[in-house]
C-alpha cells in the first residue's frame, strides 16, 4: 500500500511539476496506456516498469518525434482481467477511445488479452502483449496479418520455447544428479497444473525426456489452485523419481514446494514454477522451498548483457523488489517503442509496425528479434535462443534466489558455451546425499 | 374495414399517448428511456459509451430472462450463468467450426440454452426453494469441469475466439443490441402480462393452490424453465459474439451471482425492474473506474445500502413514491392526484 | 491409505463448514453466502497476528475466532436483521458483504498468496504414507469441536431451543422461545464454526482474498445433499463428498480438476432420489 502510495504522489508530483514547467508551447505528450490487473503482482510489475521506463526517458526530455520532443505520459487502467472478462474489454476501449491513449501495454489472462487485442485493432493502435506466453495471439498476426499487425509480444517469449528452456533445465540439472549421486538413470515424474497452456508442455516433455536418457515415471495434474498436494506427493515419492519436472504459474506452486520441503522427498524440483519467481517464495513456504528451481527472466546479480545491472538494480532501489516479467513493460516502452517513434519521427502505427518488427535491439534480457514463421510470414514474437532471449534458470539457496543456469550451456552440438555473468553452481538438497 | 387516413391515424397516437402514457411517470420514463436509447447514437458515438450499453443491454436481457423464471415461478435458479454459457459456446463453435454467420449461430445457441433448461430442469422439478437454489448453482460448474476436460473441442481456459460481430459498424452493432433489448423485453413482459404468465406468478404464490384449480404446474415450470432459457441463451450468443470470444468466464460462479444481484435490486418479478437494475448498475460498476482500488468495494457497499432502505428493490420503491393503485378499481395513479383517474373514487 | 488421510481432512472441514452454514439456515432461514468469507476473514486476521505481530499461533486462532464472531454479529445485526422479511434481499445482502470483505482484504493484504506456519513441524511414516502432524492436530481439533457441538445441541436448553426452531419455526415461536435473540446466538456459533475452520485449516492451506469462492460451492453441496438444516446430514454428507474428492484425486491423477464436477453430480443424483436430501425434514411450504 505505502509503496504503492508513494509511487502515485511521486506521479502526481512530477505530472504537475511536468505541466507547470513545461512552456504552453511545448509539444502535446505521448499516451501510452498500462493495463493489467492492478491489483495483482503482475499488474504492478506491468506498471512499475513502466513508470520507471516513463521517468528515465522523460530525464532526458521526451522522445524525439521529428523535430520536437515529447514527454511520455502514463495511463493506468486496471483490467481487473483474473475476476471479470467484461471489464477488462472496457477497460481497454475505454482507454483507447476515452482516453485516447497512442499505445497500450500490458494485458496478462490469455481469455481476456485475445478479446483485448481485439479492440486495440478495431481502433488500429499498437498493443504490446507483456504477460500472456500463448501462441495463439501471434498466430493470429502471422494469418491475418493486415488486421492483427499491431500487435507484438515484449514477454514473455510463447510457451513452445518457454518449455526448450525448460528442458534445457532439466538436462542440466539431470546431468549433475546423475554424476553427484551415481544414479543409473534418471526417474522424472511430471506435475504440471491442469490448465491447456500445459498439455502441449506435456506431450513434448513425455517425448523429449527418453531422448535426454532419463525416464519418465508418471504424470500428476492437480488443480492449479490446490491446496493440499500431500497425496500426489507419496505418491511421487513412491514412484521412485529423482527429478519432479513441475509446470506451476498459479498458487499450486507454493504448497507443491512448501509440502515437497517439508516431507523431504527426495527429488529435486526443476521447471516453471512462477511463485518460485517472486521475492515473497521464501517466505510463503517457511523456507521450505529451498533447492526449488525454476526458469526467471531476472535474477539480481546475474547479467545477460550490460543493460541488465542498471534495469535490475534501479527496479529493486526504486521499488524494492525484484523485477518480475510484466515489469518488461519497460522494455516494450524504452526499448522497444521509443527508438521506433525517434526513427519513424511520427506516431503513425504503421509506420512504426513497419520499422519495429524488422529491428533487433538490445533489452535487459537478452536481444529481441520479431520472427517470421515457417512462410515468411511476421508473427510478431519473439525469437528464442542463445544470443537473443534464453531467459535464466534460479534456484532458491538458503533465503537467497540465484541463477544457476546457463552455466556452459550448449543449445546445439558445435554451437559455443553460454555462461552469463553472474551464475553460480547448482545445489543438490542435502537430503537426496545418502 | 374501410382505410384510416393517416392524419387520423397519427390523432389516435396521441390521444393514447396522451391516455395511457402521459398520465403515469413509471410509464413516461419508460418512453423517455426507449427513445433515449434509440436516440442516442445522434448524439454521441463515443465507442467507449457506446460499448458499455452494449454490453448492459446483453446483460438486461439476461437478468430479465433470470426474473422471468425466478422472479415469477418463484423458481431460484442460481446458476444462471449455466444458459448464458450455453448459449455463448454454442454459438462460437457454430460460428467457428461450421461457419454459421451469428444470425443463425445466436438463435441455435438459445435453442442449445433450452434444451439445457429441459435437461437441467426436469430433475429440478422435485427440488423446491433453497434445494433448488444451491443445485442450481452446481450446474455452470458441471458444465464448466466439461468445457476443461474437452480442451480440444472448447479451448479450455482460452475459450473460442475470433467470432464474427453481428455488425462491424459500430452504430449498426449498437441498434442491432438496443433494439433486440427493447424487443426481447417487450416479449417477455408480454409473456407475464398473458394468461401464462398469470399461472407462472400464482406458482410463486401457492403451487398447492395451483394444482389444484386442475393445472399442470410441471409443465408450467419446465414452460419457465425453458423460455428463461431460451432468452438467457440469446443474451449468451450475442455477448460472445460481441466480446468475439466465448470463454470459461461466461460459467463463473460471479456471473451466476451478478444476474441475481440485478434482479434482486431491481425489484423482482417485474421484468423493467432487473433491466433498470442493470442500466443503473453496469454504468455504475464504469462510473466508478476513477478510483480504481475501490470499485468492487463501492459497487457493493451501494448494492448493500440500497438494499437496505429498498429491500423491495429499487423499481418497486419508486413506484410506490411516485404512484398510488386506487383502492377501488386498482387502478394505478399519480401520486400526487386525489382522487382516481378512471373511477374517481376518492385515493388513500 | 493416502485416500482415507486426504478424505478424512477434506471431509472434517466440510463438516465444520457446512454445520455452521446449515445452523443458521435452519434457525433463521438465512442463507448465508457470506459463511465462508468470514473463514477467510479469519485465515487472514491468523496471519497478521502471527507473522506480522509475532502473536503465537495458539492465542492468534482464539483471537481470530474472536473476531470473526464479532463481526458477523455486526452484519447480522445490522445488515441482515433489518431486512429479515426479504428472503431474496437477505441473499444479495450476504453476496454483497462477501464481495466486501474480499475486497477489504484485497486492499489490506493485496492480492499476494500468504502461509502460516503450522503449529507442530514434521511428519511421520504411516503404512509407507507420510503424515504431517499438522494435519493429524487438525482432524483431531474437528472432532473435538464437533463433540463439543454436539453436546451443546443435544445436552443443553440452548441446543434444544436451537433445535426445535429449526425443526419448526412457527410452533417454536408460539411456545414462547425468543426467535430473534436465538437466532442472534444462532448466528454467533454459525461463523465461530466458520472462524474455527479458518483456524484449524489455515496452516495447510494458502491465504488469499479469494479462497472463499473454492468451498463455498462444494460447502453448499454438502448442505444440501445431507439436508438443510440437520446437522447429523451435513455431518454424513461432508464425508461422503471429502471422500469423493480424494477418490478422484487418486484414481484419476490426470482428472484432479474435475473433482468439483464430480462430487456436485453426485449431490445432483442423490437429490433425484431423495429431493429433500439425505436427512433432510422435508418442510411444508411455509404460507
Amino acid at each position: 500500500m505505502n509503496v504503492r502510495c508513494v509511487v502515485r504522489v511521486c506521479v502526481l508530483v512530477a505530472a504537475a511539476i511536468a505541466v507547470l514547467s513545461v512552456p504552453v508551447w511545448a509539444a502535446a505528450p505521448i499516451k501510452i496506456g498500462i493495463i493489467g490487473p492492478m491489483n495483482f503482482v503482475q499488474g504492478k510489475g506491468h506498471w512499475n516498469g513502466a513508470v520507471m521506463a516513463a521517468e528515465e526517458i522523460n530525464a532526458k526530455g521526451g522522445v524525439l518525434v521529428g523535430k520536437e520532443r515529447r514527454k511520455i505520459e502514463l495511463v493506468k487502467s486496471d483490467s481487473n482481467e483474473f475476476l471479470n472478462l467484461t471489464d477488462a474489454t472496457n477497460a481497454m476501449e475505454r482507454l483507447i477511445t476515452s482516453d485516447k491513449v497512442d499505445f497500450i501495454v500490458g494485458g496478462f489472462r490469455t481469455e481476456a488479452v485475445l478479446a483485448m487485442q481485439d479492440i486495440a485493432m478495431d481502433n488500429k493502435k499498437i498493443f504490446m502483449g507483456a504477460g500472456a506466453a500463448h501462441p495463439e495471439l501471434c498466430l493470429r498476426v502471422a494469418k491475418d496479418y493486415k488486421r492483427y499487425k499491431y500487435f507484438f509480444r515484449v514477454t514473455p517469449f510463447n510457451s513452445n520455447y518457454l518449455v526448450r528452456t525448460s528442458f534445457a533445465h532439466m538436462g542440466f540439472v539431470g546431468a549433475i544428479l546423475k554424476k553427484e549421486l551415481n544414479l543409473p538413470q534418471v526417474k522424472v515424474a511430471i506435475v504440471a497444473e491442469k490448465a491447456v497452456w500445459v498439455d502441449p508442455m506435456i506431450e513434448a516433455a513425455k517425448g523429449v525426456i527418453p531422448k535426454m536418457g532419463m525416464e519418465v515415471v508418471g504424470t500428476w495434474r492437480p488443480s492449479a489452485v490446490a491446496t493440499d498436494v500431500t497425496a500426489e506427493l507419496s505418491a511421487i515419492q513412491q514412484s521412485g523419481a529423482n527429478l519432479i519436472f513441475t509446470v506451476f504459474s498459479s498458487s499450486v506452486g507454493i504448497p507443491f514446494a512448501r509440502q515437497a520441503g517439508e516431507l523431504k522427498v527426495p527429488a529435486v524440483q526443476v521447471g516453471i514454477n512462477v511463485e518460485a519467481q517472486k521475492d515473497g517464495f521464501w517466505e510463503a513456504t517457511k523456507g521450505m522451498g529451498n533447492y526449488v528451481f525454476t526458469t526467471n527472466t531476472y535474477i539480481r546479480g546475474v547479467e545477460y548483457n550490460n543493460l541488465t545491472k542498471d534495469f535490475v538494480e534501479g527496479y529493486y532501489k526504486r521499488f524494492g523488489e525484484t523485477p518480475t516479467y510484466t515489469a518488461d513493460t519497460h522494455t516494450a516502452i524504452k526499448e522497444g517503442l521509443a527508438p521506433s517513434i525517434e526513427a519513424v519521427g511520427s506516431l503513425d502505427a504503421d509506420k512504426i509496425v513497419a520499422h519495429l518488427e524488422n529491428r533487433e535491439y538490445l533489452v535487459p534480457s537478452g536481444k529481441v528479434k520479431y520472427e517470421k514463421d515457417a512462410q515468411g510470414r511476421p508473427t510478431h514474437d519473439l525469437t528464442w535462443g542463445p544470443g537473443y532471449l534464453t531467459s535464466l534458470g534460479g534456484q532458491w539457496q538458503d533465503g537467497k534466489f540465484v541463477g544457476v543456469w546457463p552455466n556452459k550451456w550448449v543449445a546445439a552440438p558445435g554451437a559455443p558455451e553460454v555462461t552469463y555473468k553472474g551464475v553460480v553452481p547448482y545445489k543438490i538438497p542435502p537430503w537426496m546425499k545418502k | 374495414m374501410t382505410m384510416i387516413s393517416p392524419a387520423v391515424q397519427l390523432k389516435r397516437l396521441v390521444t393514447l399517448v396522451r391516455t395511457e402514457v402521459l398520465v403515469l411517470p413509471s410509464r413516461v420514463i419508460v418512453a423517455m428511456f426507449v427513445l433515449a436509447l434509440l436516440g442516442l447514437p445522434l448524439v454521441s458515438q463515443n465507442p467507449y459509451l457506446i460499448r458499455v450499453i452494449i454490453l448492459t443491454s446483453v446483460f438486461a436481457i439476461l437478468a430479465a430472462s433470470w426474473d422471468l423464471l425466478s422472479g415469477f415461478t418463484g423458481q431460484m435458479n442460481f446458476g444462471h450463468a449455466l444458459f448464458f454459457g450455453m448459449g455463448a459456446y454454442t454459438s462460437a463453435l457454430l460460428n467457428i467450426h461450421f461457419a454459421i454467420p451469428p444470425w443463425g449461430s445466436v438463435p441455435m445457441g438459445a435453442l442449445a440454452a433450452v434444451l439445457t433448461g429441459l435437461i437441467v430442469g426436469i430433475p429440478c422439478l422435485r427440488l423446491r426453494g433453497t434445494y433448488l437454489a444451491l443445485t442450481t448453482m452446481a450446474f455452470p460448474i458441471i458444465l464448466m469441469g466439461i468445457v476443461f476436460a474437452l480442451p480440444d473441442l472448447t479451448g479450455g481456459e482460452l475459450g473460442i475466439s475470433g467470432l464474427q460481430r453481428l455488425s462491424n459498424s459500430l452504430v449498426g452493432n449498437y441498434y442491432i443490441y438496443v433494439v433486440t433489448m427493447l424487443v426481447l423485453s417487450a416479449v417477455m413482459w408480454k409473456i407475464t402480462d398473458s394468461h401464462t404468465g398469470i399461472i407462472f406468478h400464482a406458482i410463486r404464490e401457492d403451487e398447492l393452490a395451483v394444482r389444484a384449480s386442475g393445472i399442470n404446474t410441471t409443465r408450467y415450470k419446465l414452460m419457465a424453465f425453458c423460455l428463461s432459457g431460451f432468452f438467457a441463451g440469446i443474451s449468451g450468443g450475442m455477448y460472445a459474439h460481441y466480446m468475439r470470444i466465448a470463454g470459461p468466464s461466461t460459467l463463473e460462479v460471479s456471473m451466476s451471482f451478478s444476474v441475481v444481484i440485478w434482479a434482486v435490486f431491481g425489484g423482482l418479478a417485474t421484468i423493467y425492474g432487473p433491466i433498470a437494475a442493470v442500466f443503473v448498475l453496469f454504468p455504475f460498476l464504469e462510473f466508478v473506474r476513477f478510483w480504481p482500488e475501490y470499485r468492487t468495494m463501492i459497487f457493493a457497499v451501494v448494492v448493500l445500502l440500497i438494499l437496505l432502505y429498498m429491500p423491495e428493490g429499487i423499481v418497486h420503491w419508486a413506484r410506490d413514491k411516485m404512484e398510488k393503485e386506487c383502492p377501488r378499481c386498482k387502478i394505478r395513479n399519480v401520486a400526487t392526484r386525489k382522487s382516481c383517474r378512471v373511477c374517481t373514487a376518492l385515493l388513500d | 491409505m493416502n485416500i482415507l488421510i486426504t478424505g478424512l481432512i477434506t471431509g472434517s472441514m466440510l463438516a465444520l463448514l457446512a454445520i455452521g452454514f446449515s445452523l443458521i439456515f435452519g434457525v433463521a432461514r438465512i442463507v448465508n453466502i457470506a459463511h465462508t468469507a468470514f473463514y477467510m476473514i479469519a485465515a487472514y486476521t491468523i496471519y497478521f497476528l502471527s507473522a506480522k505481530l509475532g502473536v503465537s499461533p495458539f492465542w492468534a486462532m482464539l483471537i481470530a475466532v474472536a473476531v470473526v464472531v464479532a463481526l458477523g454479529l455486526l452484519a447480522y445485526r445490522f445488515l441482515i436483521d433489518p431486512i429479515r422479511e426479504h428472503e431474496a434481499a437477505v441473499l444479495i445482502a450476504t453476496i454483497a458483504l462477501a464481495m466486501i470483505m474480499q475486497e477489504a482484504m484485497l486492499l489490506i493484504f493485496t492480492g499476494d498468496y500468504l502461509t502460516v506456519s503450522a503449529l507442530i513441524q514434521g511428519f511421520f511414516v504411516v503404512g509407507g504414507v507420510k503424515v504431517f502432524h499438522q494435519q493429524v492436530l487438525t482432524f483431531v481439533v474437528v472432532l473435538i469441536i464437533l463433540a463439543a457441538l454436539w453436546l451443546l445441541l443435544m445436552k443443553t436448553n440452548l441446543g434444544l431451543a436451537i433445535r426445535s426452531t429449526a425443526e419448526d419455526r412457527e410452533v417454536a415461536n408460539l411456545m414462547g422461545m425468543n426467535e430473534s435473540r436465538l437466532a442472534m446466538i444462532t448466528m454467533a456459533i454459525s461463523v465461530a464454526l466458520a472462524g474455527l475452520t479458518g483456524a484449524v485449516i489455515v496452516p495447510l492451506a494458502v491465504v488469499s482474498p479469494f479462497m472463499w469462492m473454492e468451498p463455498l460451492i462444494i460447502m453448499m453441496a454438502v448442505v444440501v445433499l445431507g439436508g438443510l438444516g440437520s446437522i447429523k446430514g451435513s455431518f454424513v454428507a461432508a464425508y461422503i463428498l471429502g471422500f469423493t474428492e480424494a477418490l478422484v484425486v487418486f484414481l484419476i491423477p490426470k482428472g484432479a480438476f474435475l473433482k468439483g464436477s464430480v462430487a456436485l453430480s453426485i449431490m445432483i443424483l442423490v437429490l433425484l432420489l431423495r429431493p429433500e436430501g439425505l436427512f433432510g425434514v422435508s418442510f411444508e411450504e411455509e404460507r
